[in-house]
C-alpha cells in the first residue's frame, strides 16, 4: 500500500514506534504477548505490501515450525522427557520454548520487513541529517553512486558486445574474467573523472564554505506530536507491568508463565495497543475517507 | 555599474608553457546583460568561465585582475561567491550530488547555512517558478536529461544568485528540451535581471536575444558587439565561426542580402517576403521520390515489437524499415519514442519478441556469435566514452587489430591522426567522437549505425563529421544513423524516415520530408516556405536565391 498513513508521520515517530516495537518483541517471551506482536505485525505487513505479501506470509509458517521443532534438538534442558533418540531427551519445556524462539524470530523478520518499507532512505539519511550533516551527506552520495554505476555497466557491457568485444563468442572463463575486469576498469575512470564534475559543482554551490545545515522535508506536526505523545505513555505503562513481573515467561527447566488477569489486563491492552497504533491509523483514515465521500 | 570587470588577463595551464590559453582578456560585464560567448572548442571559452569562479579556477601562471562588483575576485570569500555566482556545467548527470529532487534542490542551501525557513520557502519557490512541483519527491536517477539540467539550473537559482554561467547547458540535451532549457535562462534574464553568462553551439535559440556576443579565438576576444554586427564581422573575415551563426544570418550573408540582417526565423520570413514580392521564377529545389521497392537491401526490418520488461508498455510497435545499400539513412523523431532502441534490436543488445531482422538478407538470429559483428554490423554509441578502455587513443585502436596499415587508414579518414597519444577522456566532444568512429571502423562494418552522433559537437565539427560520413559512403558502407539533430539529417542523409509512436511512418529524401513538414523541419525551410519549394538547408535557399536574382538582373 503506497500511501500508508504511518509512513506519512514524521520519520522520527516512525523510528521512535519501530524502536519500541523491536525491542520489546525480543525482551517480552510472553507466548500472549508473542501472539499479540505476531498479530499486529502481520497485519500492518499485509497492509504495507498488499496482497503480494500474503506468499512471504504464508512462508513464515513453515519456517515457525521448522524452528519449533529444531530446538529441543539442541536444547536438552527441561523436565518432561517426551521421547529419547541416540540417548539425547526431547522435552516438552524444549518444545514450548521452541515456540518462543520461532514466534520471536517470525516477529523480528515481520517487524523489520515493516520497517524496511516506512524508513526509506531517504527518511533515514534526513534523521542523521541533524546530528552529523557530512555522514548524512556521504550516505546520499553513496545511494546515488549504486544504481548509476550498475546503469553504466549495463550501457558499456551493451556497447562492447556490439563492437564484437563482448562476451558472447567466448567461451573460456578467463576471457570472460577478462572482459568483466575491462568494464570495472572503464567504470572506475568514468566514475573518477564524474567525480571532478561532482565536486566543482559541489564547491560551487558553496559546500564547505560555512557549516551546513540540513533541509528537512518532514515537519513535526500536532498529530505526531500526540501521537508521540500516546506511544510514549503505552510504553511507559508497558514498562511498568513489565518491571512488576506482570510479563515474565520462564520455560526451562520449567514452565513458568505468569498468567495475564487482573491488573496485568492492563498492561496487556497497552502493549496491544502500541503495536496497533499503525494499523488503526490505517484504518481510521478509511474510515473518515468514506465518511467525507459521503458528504460529497 | 560594472558586474565583472576583467582587466588583461592572461592565463597558462601549467601542461603547455608556450601557450597561452587566455591572451590578455579584457571584458566589463554589466548589470542585467545576457552575453554569448562564442567560439570553437578549445579556444578557451571555458577557461575564461571558469575564472569567473574563484573555485573553480583552473591551476596554472595567470597574470592581469578580476573584479567582481568592483572587488577582486580573490577577496570575494568564498560564501559570497557561491550565492551571488551560479555556475551550470555540460553534464547534466554528473552535477547533481544528491538522489532525491527537493534534496538537490536545497544542498547549495544547506551548504550556506541557511535555516529551516528560509530553505522552505526558497525551495518552494524554485520548484513553482521551474514547473518541479510534480517530481519534487522524486529519485534523480528517473529524471530525463532536460529535467536533471532544469534541476540544476533550479538548486543554484535557490542560492539566488547575481550572475548565472552557463557552460554549454545543453549540448547533452535533445533540441526540444534544449530550447526550453534556454527559454528558461531567459526567463530568468528578463524577469529577475539576473546576469546571464553562456557559452552554446546552438545559437539559434540565444542569439537573437543576446545583449552582446563574444566571439573568442586561441585565448583571444575577436570580436565584442551586438548580435546583428557580429554576424556581419565573422562573414567578412571569413571566419570558420560563421558556420555557427544562425540559418537566417547565414542565408542572408551568403546570398549577398541587402538591409538589415534578419536573427530570427520570422525576420527572415520578412526579409523574403520584401525579396520577392513578385513570385520568383524558379520556386522549387528539384527532387527525386524515392525508390519504394530496394532490390536486396542491406538491412531489412520487419514487424519488430520489443518492450524492456514484461509489465511495461511496447516501445518498438511493428517497426518495419529497409535499407538500401551504399546510403546515408536517418531516423527522426521525438525523444523516447524507440529510435535507439531499434539500432540496439539490430545489434542484439535488446531482443525484439517478435518480427524479424535480416542483415543482407540473412536473419540475424542465423548469425554465429560474434560474426556478426565481424566485417558485418557495427555501431557508434551515444556516448563514446563507453567505448574507451585504455589511456591512450593508440592503444584503443590497437585493441581492435595488429594491422598497422589499417590503423593507418582509419586514423587518417577520421582526422585524428595528431591525438594519437592523448588519452582519450581529454579529447573534446567532436574528437572522442572521431576516435570512437575510428575504433568502430576497424571491425571493418559493411553496415554502420551511428546513434545521435552530432550530439555534443560544434558546427565546425559537424561538418568535418559529415565528409568523414561522405567518405565512407563512397568506399560502399552503408551507414543508418538515429538522430535529433533535423538540420545535419536534412543536409547529409540520403533518406530520412520518422519514428513515431513505436514504428517507422514514413520513409521520404530529406527535401521531400522537411518540405512538407511545417513544425518539425529545419529553420532554413521554416524560413523560406512561404516563397520556396523544398529548400531545406541554408544552401538550397542560397542557391534558389541566387538563381533567381541572378536571373532578374
Amino acid at each position: 500500500m503506497k500511501d500508508d498513513a504511518f509512513s506519512k508521520l514524521h520519520p522520527a515517530v516512525n523510528v521512535l514506534f519501530f524502536i519500541g516495537a523491536i525491542c520489546f518483541g525480543v525482551l517480552l517471551q510472553h507466548p500472549v504477548y508473542l501472539l499479540a506482536g505476531i498479530f499486529a505485525s502481520g497485519v500492518y505487513y499485509f497492509l504495507l505490501g498488499g496482497r503480494k505479501e500474503i506468499k512471504n506470509l504464508l512462508l513464515m509458517i513453515p519456517l515457525f515450525i521448522f524452528i519449533t521443532l529444531f530446538n529441543p534438538i539442541v536444547n536438552t534442558r527441561g523436565v518432561t522427557v517426551l521421547f529419547t533418540y541416540f540417548d539425547r531427551p526431547y522435552t516438552l519445556e524444549a518444545l514450548i520454548y521452541g515456540v518462543a524462539v520461532a514466534a520471536t524470530f517470525v516477529l523480528m523478520i515481520l517487524w523489520f520487513g515493516c520497517y524496511g518499507k516506512v524508513l526509506t532512505g531517504d527518511k533515514v539519511t534526513c534523521l542523521f541529517g541533524n546530528l552529523a550533516p557530512s555522514l548524512s551527506l556521504l550516505l546520499v552520495m553513496v545511494f546515488r553512486m549504486i544504481p548509476n554505476l550498475l546503469q553504466k555497466a549495463k550501457q558499456i557491457i551493451g556497447v562492447r558486445s556490439s563492437i564484437g568485444k563482448g562476451t558472447a563468442g567466448k567461451s573460456s572463463i578467463k576471457d570472460k574474467l577478462g572482459s568483466g575486469m575491462t568494464v570495472i576498469g572503464v567504470l572506475t575512470s568514468w566514475a573518477l573523472e564524474g567525480s571532478i564534475t561532482t565536486s566543482d559543482s559541489m564547491r560551487s554551490r558553496g559546500y564547505g564554505a560555512t557549516k551546513r545545515t540540513s533541509f528537512m522535508v518532514y515537519r513535526m506536526t500536532k498529530t505526531d506530536w500526540v501521537l508521540t505523545l500516546i506511544m510514549l505513555t503505552l510504553l511507559g505503562i508497558v514498562v511498568f507491568f513489565a518491571a512488576n513481573g506482570g510479563m515474565n515467561a520462564e520455560f526451562l527447566p520449567e514452565r513458568n508463565i505468569t498468567p495475564i488477569n487482573g491488573f496485568n489486563v492492563i498492561g496487556f491492552i497497552a502493549y496491544l495497543g502500541y503495536l496497533m497504533i499503525p494499523t488503526i491509523l490505517n484504518v481510521k483514515e478509511v474510515i473518515q475517507w468514506n465518511i467525507s465521500e459521503s458528504k460529497i | 555599474m560594472e558586474h565583472f570587470r576583467i582587466e588583461n588577463l592572461s592565463f597558462y595551464y601549467p601542461t603547455s608553457k608556450d601557450k597561452k590559453s587566455l591572451d590578455n582578456v579584457s571584458l566589463k560585464i554589466e548589470k542585467g546583460e545576457y552575453i554569448v560567448l562564442c567560439g570553437k572548442s578549445g579556444s578557451g571559452k571555458t577557461t575564461l568561465l571558469r575564472h569567473l569562479k574563484t573555485v573553480l579556477t583552473p591551476h596554472g601562471k595567470r597574470t592581469g585582475e578580476i573584479l567582481f562588483n568592483g572587488v577582486s575576485l580573490n577577496d570575494t570569500d568564498n560564501r559570497e561567491q557561491s550565492s551571488k555566482i551560479g555556475y551550470v556545467m555540460q553534464n547534466p548527470d554528473d552535477q547533481i550530488v544528491t538522489d532525491k529532487v527537493w534534496h538537490e534542490l536545497a544542498f547549495g542551501l544547506e551548504s550556506l547555512g541557511c535555516g529551516q525557513k528560509t530553505m522552505r520557502s526558497r525551495v518552494a519557490e524554485m520548484a513553482c517558478y521551474f514547473g518541479i512541483q510534480d517530481w519534487f519527491h522524486r529519485d534523480v536517477a528517473v529524471l530525463s536529461g532536460g529535467q536533471k539540467q532544469l534541476l540544476n539550473l533550479a538548486s543554484i537559482m535557490a542560492m539566488q544568485p547575481e550572475v548565472l554561467i552557463l557552460d554549454e547547458p545543453t549540448s547533452q540535451l535533445d533540441p526540444i528540451a534544449a530550447s526550453d532549457f534556454l527559454n528558461t535562462v531567459r526567463k530568468i534574464n528578463t524577469e529577475l535581471g539576473t546576469t546571464v553568462i553562456i557559452t552554446e553551439h546552438r545559437l539559434e535559440d540565444i542569439f537573437p536575444y543576446a545583449d552582446r556576443a563574444i566571439v573568442m579565438d586561441s585565448g583571444r576576444i575577436i570580436a565584442d558587439d551586438t548580435p546583428r554586427n557580429i554576424g556581419k564581422l565573422l562573414y567578412e573575415q571569413n571566419n570558420p565561426m560563421f558556420t555557427a551563426m544562425p540559418t537566417p544570418v547565414r542565408v542572408f550573408y551568403n546570398a549577398d542580402g541587402d538591409g538589415d540582417c534578419p536573427l530570427t526565423v520570422r525576420e527572415g520570413r520578412a526579409w523574403l517576403n520584401k525579396e520577392f514580392e513578385i513570385k520568383p521564377q524558379i520556386a522549387e529545389i528539384p527532387c527525386k521520390n524515392i525508390d519504394d521497392d530496394i532490390e536486396n537491401p542491406a538491412l531489412s526490418l520487419k514487424e519488430l515489437w520489443f518492450r524492456y520488461e514484461k509489465d511495461t508498455p511496447d516501445i518498438l510497435r511493428g517497426v518495419s524499415l529497409e535499407i538500401p545499400k551504399g546510403s546515408i539513412s536517418a531516423i527522426v523523431g521525438g525523444n523516447g519514442a524507440g529510435k535507439s532502441t531499434t539500432l540496439k534490436a539490430i545489434c542484439g543488445i535488446c531482443k525484439p519478441y517478435r518480427g524479424r531482422i535480416k542483415v543482407f538478407g540473412k536473419p540475424v538470429n542465423k548469425f554465429k556469435s560474434g560474426e556478426l559483428f565481424k566485417n558485418c554490423v557495427s555501431m557508434l554509441p551515444q556516448d563514446p566514452k563507453s567505448l574507451f578502455v585504455k589511456s591512450k587513443v593508440s592503444d584503443e585502436l590497437a585493441e581492435m587489430t595488429k594491422d598497422k596499415n589499417k590503423i593507418n587508414e582509419v586514423t587518417e579518414t577520421c582526422q585524428i591522426t595528431d591525438l594519437m597519444n592523448n588519452h582519450p577522456y581529454d579529447l573534446s566532444g567532436g574528437e572522442q567522437q572521431r576516435a570512437a568512429l575510428a575504433k568502430v571502423l576497424l571491425t571493418e562494418p559493411k553496415i554502420l549505425l551511428l546513434d545521435e552522433p552530432t550530439k555534443g559537437m560544434d558546427s565546425f565539427f559537424k561538418e568535418t563529421f559529415a565528409t568523414i560520413l561522405n567518405k565512407l559512403k563512397s568506399q560502399g558502407i552503408t551507414i543508418l544513423m538515429v538522430s535529433h539533430d533535423v538540420e545535419f539529417c536534412a543536409k547529409y542523409a540520403d533518406r530520412v524516415s520518422m519514428f513515431f509512436d513505436g514504428q517507422i511512418l514514413t520513409t521520404e529524401t530529406p527535401q521531400n520530408f522537411f518540405g512538407s513538414n511545417s513544425f518539425y523541419t529545419t529553420a532554413a525551410n521554416r524560413m523560406s516556405k512561404h516563397v520556396f519549394k523544398n529548400a531545406v538547408t541554408a544552401e538550397n535557399v542560397v542557391e534558389l536565391y541566387r538563381k533567381n536574382k541572378g536571373g532578374t538582373v
